[in-house]
C-alpha cells in the first residue's frame, strides 16, 4: 500500500513536470491549426518551420549568439578561475562574490542597465550588443560550474609537468585542462541553455533589424503562436534533453578507459557541429545585416506576424531600398520603444488609440500624400473612421481594421444574436468568454447602455462596471486569445472576439457565427505612421504607396486574413463568399461603430481604476 | 672527494611580511644523499623549491654543476622532483604518467617502452602499466611518482616528504627501499623531512634547520652524537637538556655535583648547556652514582623500558633494558665520552628554540 502511494506520487509529479511539454509536442502534430481540435496527425508544421526564412534566420541568430557567449563566457570564466586558485582567500571570496551579481541580480535590472551602458557610450545596439549581454550573464554560471573543481586540484600536477620538462603551456594542457575538461563542458552548456533561454536582457539589447528565437515569439502574441513555433520548442526541448544526457553521460564515458577515444570523437563532433552553426550563423547574419540596399535603409516596426514576409522582399527588390523589420507585441512596448529612441524607426503601425496618443506627444510627423498615390485606394469610410484618432487624416494611412463583436456557436444559442444584452442571460451561464482587456470590456457595458467608449463620465464608467461585476458569475472565463480555440472546440456558447479571427473561426468550425450587436461596437484600426526623426522619411512614403498598392494589399490579405480598408484589393479577391463576406467587409456607414481615442492619463488612471474593481470582485 | 654539485649562496627569501630564509648558504655534494631536517616552517620546503626552480630567491644564487641557474625555469632544470602528495596524473595511466618527460623529451617508442619497464621493475611495480593513479595504494602511488622522476635520469632527484603520507610500516620498507635505489642509481638525494628517524636512518649528510637558519650540518652521528645547540639536541631524538656551570676544562658542574666530561675550551666557571641522552644514563646503587634520584614512572617500550627519575627537582629520562620499581632510590652516571656540553645561546633566534619546546 506504501508502496503504491509513493509511486502514484512519484506519477503525479511527473505528469506536473511534463504534461505540459508533452501538450507542446503532440500539438507540434496537430493538422488543425486550432489548439482545441485535433485535425490529424502532420509532419506539416515541421515541413513549414524549415521553410519559414523568418524563423529559420532568427534561429540561425539565437544559435551564433548563444554558441559565440558560449565559447567566449566559458573561455573567460575558466580562465578566471585558474587566476582565482593562485590568489588568496579573501580576494577570490571578494571576486566569486562580484562575479555572482549578475547571476543573482534580477535581469530586468541586468537587461535595463546593459542598455543604458550602451546607450552612454553609443554603441549601436544588435548583434554585437546581444553577444556582449549574453556573456556577461553567461560568465558567472560557467566560474559556479569550474570554480569548484578548482578548488580541489592538486596544485602539484601542474609543477609535476613543469619539472618533467614541460613548458607552462604544455603543462597546462596535459596535467590541468584534463581535470577541468568534465566541469568546463558542464558549465559551457549551461550557459548556451541560458543563452537560448534569455529573453529580457535579450530584449532590451538588441537593436532594430535583430531578432532572436524568444523575442521573435514573443511579437507573435497578437496574432497567437504559430503551430511552427511548437515544432521549433519541439525540436528545442529534444536537443536540450540530448545535451543534458550527454553532460551525464560524459563523466561516465570518461572514467571508461576503453571509450576514451570515443570521447574524443563526441566532443570533436559537437566541436564541428557548433563551429559549422555559427560560421553560418554569422554568414546569415552579415547576409542581412552588411548588404546596403542601393537606395539607403528603411526601419519598419510591425506587430509579430502582420505582414506576408514575401512582400518585404518585394519591396526590397523593386526599390533597392534595404528593410531592417522589427516586431512589437502591444502598442505600449512599441511605445515605449519610440518615447525612447525617436529615430530608431521610419515607418510604425500602430493602432487607433495609440496614434492619438503619438500625435499629442509629438512623435509623429504629418505625411506627404502627393508621395501616396495609392492611399486612393482606400476606402472612404475608413479615412471618416480614422478622425476619431488623426483630425484631419495628416498623420495616418489604413492598414487593416476590424471590429470587436460576438462570436456565437448556432447549435447551441438558439435565438437571434443582436445585442450585447445576450451576455448578461442568464441561460448561458458559464458558456460565456469575455476579452481579457480593459478597453473592449468596458467598451463593451458602455456601449450596451448608450455611452460611447471613449467617455470620460465618471458616473457612466461606474454604471459599467456595476454590470460587468453583476455579469461575472454568467462568464467562463476572461481571456486573450484563447476565445478563437475554445469556440472551435465547442468549449462555450458565446465569445467576444475580433472580426479578424472569425474568419478564420468559422473555416475551422462552421457552426459559428460572428454578429456585431445593434448597440455598436469599437471599429479598430492599425494604420502606419511615420516617425517624427525619421531618417528615412522619402523610403518610409514608399513603403507606405507600397503597401496601399492593390496587389501588394491582396497578396497581404490572402496570408494574414485580416480585413483590408483597401477597396481595390477586395476587387482583386476571387472567392465571392469572402469577397462579400459580412465579417471580413461590413459596411461601416450602416454600422454604429467608434474607434478608441487616447484617453489622457486621468482618464486612463479611471478606466484601469474601474477595470480592477471588476476583476477583483466575487 | 665528490665534487660540488649545488651551491646556494647567501638565499634570502620572504612571503609577505615574514621571513623564510635568512641569508642561507649550503653546499651538496655529487652522489650524496642530503636530508633538510627541521620542524614545519622552518625554510626546508622553501629551500627545496628553490633548488627546483618552483619559488626563486629574492636574492642570491642558485648554482648547478658550475651554472647559476638561479632564474632558470624548472622544466630546464636537470632535475627531477618527487612531491609530497605525489602530484600524479589522475587521468593519466600508470605508464603515461611515467611515459610524461620521456616524450616531452622526444625519446623513441622502444626507448619509452623499455625505460618505463625497466622503473617499474626497479620500483617492484611490474604488471601496473595500465592502472589508473586513483586505484593504487599510496605506497604504490609514491613508487610511480618516484619512477615518473627518475626514468628522466636526473643529476638530482628532490624529495619533498614523500613518505610523510604512508603509515609507519610502510615508511620503513619505503626507507630502505629509497637507499637501495639511490646506490643502484648513483645520483644524487635532496631530502626534505620533519621526522629525524628518517633523516638518520637514510642520509648521508643532514642539514638541520629551524626559523630560515641552518643549525647544524654533518654526518648523522655528529648530529645525535654532539648536537651543536640545545634545538638540534632536542630535535634529534630524546635528551636531557640541562643548564650547568662549566668549572674547567672537562670537569662540569650539573645540578650541583661535578661530571667528568671530554670537553675543552668552555673557559673557567662560565654558564654552558649540557645534553645527555637517556640511554646514556646508567641506574646504580643510591651510593654509586654521581648524583641520587627516585624513580617517578616507567614504561616499558619494548627494547627498553622508559623512565623517569627525579633528582633536585629536575626529571632525568632515562632509557634501560633493567627495569627499576617506582619509588626505588637509585644513583645516576654518566660516562664522561657521553656528557656533550654546548654555549648557551646567545642571539635571540637561538632563544626562540625555547618558544618551539614550549609549543610542542
Amino acid at each position: 500500500m506504501k508502496k503504491f502511494f509513493s509511486r502514484f506520487y512519484m506519477a503525479l509529479i511527473f505528469i506536473f513536470m511534463y504534461a505540459p511539454i508533452l501538450t507542446l509536442i503532440v500539438l507540434s502534430f496537430n493538422a488543425s491549426k486550432s489548439r482545441a481540435k485535433w485535425g490529424g496527425f502532420t509532419l506539416k508544421w515541421y515541413v513549414d518551420l524549415f521553410q519559414d526564412e523568418t524563423i529559420m534566420g532568427t534561429l540561425w541568430n539565437t544559435l551564433s549568439i548563444a554558441i559565440l557567449a558560449t565559447i567566449i563566457s566559458t573561455f573567460i570564466g575558466t580562465v578566471t578561475c585558474i587566476g582565482l586558485m593562485y590568489a588568496n582567500k579573501k580576494t577570490r571570496a571578494i571576486v566569486m562574490n562580484i562575479a555572482n551579481i549578475p547571476m543573482i541580480n534580477a535581469d530586468i535590472v541586468t537587461g535595463i542597465s546593459l542598455m543604458l551602458l550602451f546607450q552612454a557610450m553609443h554603441v549601436t545596439t544588435g548583434f554585437g550588443t546581444i553577444l556582449m549581454a549574453h556573456i556577461t550573464f553567461d560568465i558567472p554560471f560557467v566560474m559556479l560550474s569550474v570554480m569548484p573543481r578548482v578548488k580541489t586540484l592538486n596544485q602539484n600536477t601542474y609543477e609535476a609537468a613543469l619539472d618533467l620538462g614541460a613548458t607552462p603551456i604544455y603543462a597546462f594542457r596535459k596535467a590541468v585542462l584534463p581535470e577541468l575538461w568534465p566541469v568546463i563542458i558542464a558549465g559551457g552548456l549551461m550557459a548556451f541553455t541560458m543563452s537560448i533561454d534569455d529573453f529580457i536582457i535579450t530584449y532590451f539589447t538588441k537593436g532594430s533589424g535583430y531578432e532572436t528565437l524568444s523575442t521573435l515569439i514573443y511579437s507573435e502574441v497578437k496574432r497567437g503562436i504559430q503551430p511552427e513555433i511548437y515544432a521549433l520548442s519541439a525540436i528545442i526541448f529534444v536537443a536540450v534533453m540530448f545535451l543534458l544526457i550527454l553532460v551525464n553521460v560524459i563523466p561516465k564515458i570518461r572514467s571508461d578507459r576503453k571509450a576514451r577515444r570515443g570521447r574524443k570523437k563526441i566532443a570533436a563532433a559537437v566541436l564541428v557541429l557548433c563551429l559549422t552553426a555559427t560560421s553560418m550563423g554569422t554568414l546569415t547574419a552579415c547576409g542581412t545585416n552588411s548588404s546596403t540596399g542601393k537606395n539607403g535603409k528603411l526601419y519598419v516596426y510591425n506587430w509579430g506576424e502582420y505582414i506576408d514576409p514575401d512582400l518585404i522582399d518585394q519591396f526590397e527588390e523593386e526599390t533597392g531600398i534595404d528593410v531592417i523589420y522589427d516586431m512589437f507585441e502591444t502598442n505600449e512596448v512599441m511605445y515605449a520603444k519610440m518615447a525612447q529612441d525617436s529615430s530608431a524607426y521610419d515607418v510604425i503601425c500602430p493602432s487607433d488609440y495609440m496614434i492619438n496618443k503619438m500625435i499629442e506627444n509629438d512623435l509623429l510627423q504629418e505625411l506627404d500624400f502627393s508621395q501616396i498615390p495609392n492611399a486612393e485606394n482606400i476606402g472612404e469610410s475608413y479615412w471618416t473612421s480614422s478622425e476619431t484618432f488623426d483630425p484631419g487624416n495628416k498623420y495616418s494611412v489604413p492598414y487593416c481594421w476590424g471590429t470587436v463583436g460576438i462570436l456565437y456557436n448556432k447549435t447551441m444559442v438558439d435565438e437571434e444574436v443582436n445585442s450585447w444584452d445576450i451576455l448578461w442571460d442568464d441561460k448561458y451561464s458559464g458558456q460565456i468568454l469575455m476579452q481579457d482587456s480593459v478597453r473592449d470590456a468596458l467598451m463593451i457595458a458602455l456601449m450596451r447602455n448608450g455611452y460611447s467608449c471613449n467617455t470620460d463620465d465618471e458616473e457612466a464608467l461606474e454604471e459599467a462596471a456595476q454590470d460587468l461585476i453583476a455579469q461575472k458569475p454568467l462568464v467562463q472565463a476572461y481571456v486573450v486569445d484563447q476565445v478563437r480555440d475554445k469556440m472551435i472546440g465547442n468549449e462555450a456558447a458565446l465569445g467576444v472576439i475580433y472580426s479578424g479571427e472569425a474568419i478564420y473561426t468559422q473555416q475551422e468550425n462552421p457552426d459559428l457565427e460572428y454578429v456585431v450587436p445593434d448597440e455598436g461596437t469599437n471599429v479598430w484600426i492599425d494604420s502606419w505612421v511615420i516617425s517624427k526623426n525619421s531618417k528615412n522619411v522619402e523610403n518610409a512614403h514608399k513603403w507606405i504607396n507600397f503597401m496601399c498598392r492593390a496587389d501588394v494589399a491582396y497578396k497581404n490579405f490572402e496570408y494574414i486574413t485580416y480585413s483590408t480598408p483597401n477597396e481595390a484589393a477586395r476587387e482583386l479577391i476571387e472567392d465571392d463568399a469572402i469577397k462579400n463576406s459580412e465579417i471580413a467587409f461590413p459596411d461601416l456607414t450602416t454600422m454604429k461603430t467608434e474607434a478608441y481615442q487616447y484617453l489622457g492619463t486621468d482618464v486612463e488612471r479611471l478606466y484601469n481604476d474601474k477595470w480592477m474593481e471588476v476583476k477583483s470582485a466575487d | 672527494m665528490a665534487r660540488e654539485l649545488i651551491t646556494l649562496e647567501h638565499i634570502y627569501k620572504s612571503y609577505g611580511d615574514q621571513l623564510v630564509l635568512d641569508d642561507l648558504s649550503l653546499m651538496i655534494k655529487e652522489n650524496s644523499f642530503v636530508t633538510l631536517l627541521g620542524p614545519s616552517g622552518c625554510g626546508k620546503t622553501t629551500t627545496l623549491r628553490i633548488i627546483g626552480g618552483f619559488e626563486y630567491p629574492d636574492s642570491g644564487a642558485v648554482v648547478f654543476d658550475g651554472k647559476n641557474i638561479t632564474d632558470l625555469s624548472p622544466n630546464k632544470r636537470n632535475l627531477n622532483t618527487v612531491f609530497q602528495k605525489y602530484a600524479l596524473f589522475p587521468h593519466m595511466t600508470v605508464e603515461e604518467n611515467i611515459a610524461f618527460g620521456l616524450k616531452i623529451s622526444n625519446k623513441s617508442q622502444q626507448y619509452i617502452k623499455d625505460k618505463v619497464k625497466y622503473a617499474l621493475k626497479l620500483l617492484n611495480m611490474d604488471g601496473f602499466e595500465q592502472r589508473k593513479p586513483d586505484s593504487l595504494s599510496g605506497g604504490q602511488q609514491q613508487r610511480v611518482a618516484i619512477a615518473r622522476a627518475i626514468v628522466n635520469e636526473p643529476k638530482v632527484l628532490l624529495l619533498d616528504e614523500p613518505l610523510g603520507a604512508l603509515d609507519l610500516k610502510m615508511r620503513q620498507g619505503m626507507q630502505y627501499e629509497l637507499m637501495r635505489l639511490k646506490n643502484e642509481l648513483g645520483i644524487t638525494f635532496i631530502y626534505v623531512t620533519h621526522d629525524q628517524e628518517e633523516a638518520l636512518t637514510m642520509s648521508d649528510h643532514i642539514i638541520v634547520m629551524n626559523q630560515g637558519y641552518i643549525q647544524q650540518e654533518g654526518t648523522p652521528e655528529m648530529i645525535y652524537n654532539e648536537p651543536e645547540n640545545a634545538f638540534v639536541a632536542d630535535f634529534i631524538g630524546d635528551s636531557n637538556i640541562l643548564r650547568a656551570k662549566m668549572i674547567q676544562d672537562k670537569l662540569v658542574e650539573i645540578q650541583g655535583a661535578k661530571f667528568a666530561c671530554v670537553d675543552v675550551g668552555f673557559g673557567q666557571n662560565n654558564p654552558v648547556d649540557v645534553v645527555i641522552r637517556p640511554e646514556d644514563i646508567e641506574l646504580l646503587e643510591p651510593e654509586k652514582g654521581i648524583i641520587k634520584g627516585r624513580v617517578l614512572n616507567t614504561v616499558f617500550r619494548g627494547v627498553h623500558y622508559e623512565m623517569e627519575v627525579e633528582a633536585h627537582n629536575y626529571k632525568w629520562l632515562v632509557h634501560s633494558t633493567r627495569m627499576k620499581e617506582v619509588g626505588q632510590e637509585v644513583g645516576l652516571y654518566v660516562d664522561p665520552f657521553n656528557i656533550q656540553v654546548m654555549n648557551v645561546p646567545e642571539s635571540e633566534d637561538e632563544e626562540a628554540i625555547s618558544e618551539l619546546e614550549q609549543t610542542e
